[in-house]
């Protein structure tokens, strides 16, 4: 997998501190855990918050170490495995129930992620080779990691792996890999404005 | 390996006194993690958390964390550390990150309880089986070394804006109003002092 994409070193510092929506998080989590390269600078952001640990001057504590609590390795912590994951779906949707597949249009299907408590809508797209997406407009923001399968617009080829942030000064409309067709999971803020027949179908699904 | 980890923090201070010798302790968190894995030992986790509690609480007072909030953390994240002893691996990271990274998780999980947030098993996930490179048993203890001395290398303004940035994240707003610098300045400082570090961090590699 060759990735030509990523998050700025900014959006992983905020990922890395656990202060972004989690929804956002989410999309950005499935890009970290396809590409070595984001996953050894998030490996290397929370390396620096060990040293700003150690460097930190200490406060004391209210209370001394919870002693009535210090039972044995909880069994829970290990008995509890997760569900396994859905073969092709990356391992960290895991812990997020998702939705049905629903047809949207010929030769497109969203699947809703449910993440409660997010800001950000997140869904699975899957497209049919060749097909244009619902061309669009919005106001919050729009980031999307390909899970598979490629699609291309004026900024790129985004393929596997790779993390796409939309500009919400543009409006773009990204046109599937010819071949491959593509698959990829979104999560999306503030409002979306789909223009076109198709547009009009997604526009119920998606606004929630 | 197998010696050393049946020590246990009171054994240490038998064997001390045995050879009548006097007994220095030097801290080192991965022999008490492995006596909590190996044996629950209480008198090593009290020293871990006696050393490590209060740094945690001001780590994340220093982020803005109110000071109650911040003990709660501290307390939750100590307590984990003593349930996933086992989970250590030295190899991977050192003691000081692995900690960081568990009140990161404790902070979202206490931070978002009403909501139910599973962020900090999305972070487990990534953590425990993303695979890793093939070539570099040793990744962790360079990546640590090479960290470090990224950090000695930031100027003190620099140094607390990558403070900032990796403790509360991009958060603009805050990082003006503590700063007390206009917002307008604080986005291109904050991407100017990470691809410093990024920038150290290519150089010592």
């Amino acid at each position: 997998m060759s990735i030509a994409h990523r998050p700025s070193d900014e959006m992983l510092a905020t990922f890395a501190a656990g202060q972004l929506d989690e929804g956002l998080a989410l999309v950005v989590a499935a890009h970290v855990e396809a590409d070595r390269e984001s996953r050894k600078r998030v490996q290397e952001l929370q390396a620096v918050q060990g040293a700003l640990l150690d460097a930190v001057e200490p406060v004391a504590m209210d209370m001394g170490p919870p002693y009535s609590r210090l039972v044995g390795p909880d069994a829970a912590e290990f008995g509890q495995a997760s569900p396994a994951a859905e073969p092709g779906l990356p391992g960290v949707l895991r812990p997020y129930g998702l939705g049905p597949w629903r047809p949207i249009g010929i030769r497109i299907a969203l699947r809703r992620v449910e993440v409660p408590g997010a800001e950000a809508r997140v869904f699975m797209l899957r497209a049919g080779p060749g097909i244009a997406l619902p061309h669009h407009k919005h106001s919050g923001l729009e980031w999307t990691t390909i899970l598979s399968g490629a699609y291309e617009h004026e900024y790129g080829r985004y393929a596997a792996g790779d993390f796409d942030e939309a500009d919400s000064d543009h409006d773009h409309t990204p046109r599937v890999d010819p071949v491959e067709g593509c698959t990829c999971i979104v999560a999306m803020t503030g409002n979306v404005l789909f223009q076109g027949w198709l547009g009009r179908l997604l526009q119920p699904l998606v606004r929630l | 390996m197998v010696a050393a980890l049946a020590l246990t923090v009171d054994g240490m201070r038998k064997a001390g006194a045995a050879q009548g010798g006097r007994f220095v302790v030097l801290f080192d968190p991965n022999t008490l993690i492995a006596a909590i894995a190996c044996s629950g030992d209480r008198a090593a986790f009290v020293a871990l958390f006696d050393h490590f509690a209060p740094r945690v609480k001001g780590l994340l007072m220093r982020g803005g964390t109110p000071a109650e909030l911040a003990e709660e953390v501290a307390q939750e994240t100590l307590l984990t550390v003593w349930r996933k002893a086992a989970l250590f691996d030295p190899a991977k990271a050192s003691a000081s990150t692995w900690i960081a990274t568990i009140a990161r998780n404790q902070r979202i999980d206490i931070a978002r309880r009403e909501t139910r947030s599973r962020l900090s098993q999305v972070y487990e996930i990534l953590d425990e089986e993303a695979p890793e490179q093939p070539d570099t048993t040793l990744a962790g203890a360079e990546r640590e070394a090479r960290v470090r001395a990224a950090m000695t290398q930031l100027s003190a303004d620099q140094y607390r804006v990558v403070e900032l940035a990796v403790l509360e994240g991009f958060s603009h707003q805050d990082v003006a109003q503590r700063l007390a610098i206009p917002l307008g300045t604080v986005k291109s400082r904050l991407r100017l002092a990470l691809s410093h570090l990024r920038g150290k961090l290519e150089d010592l590699r």
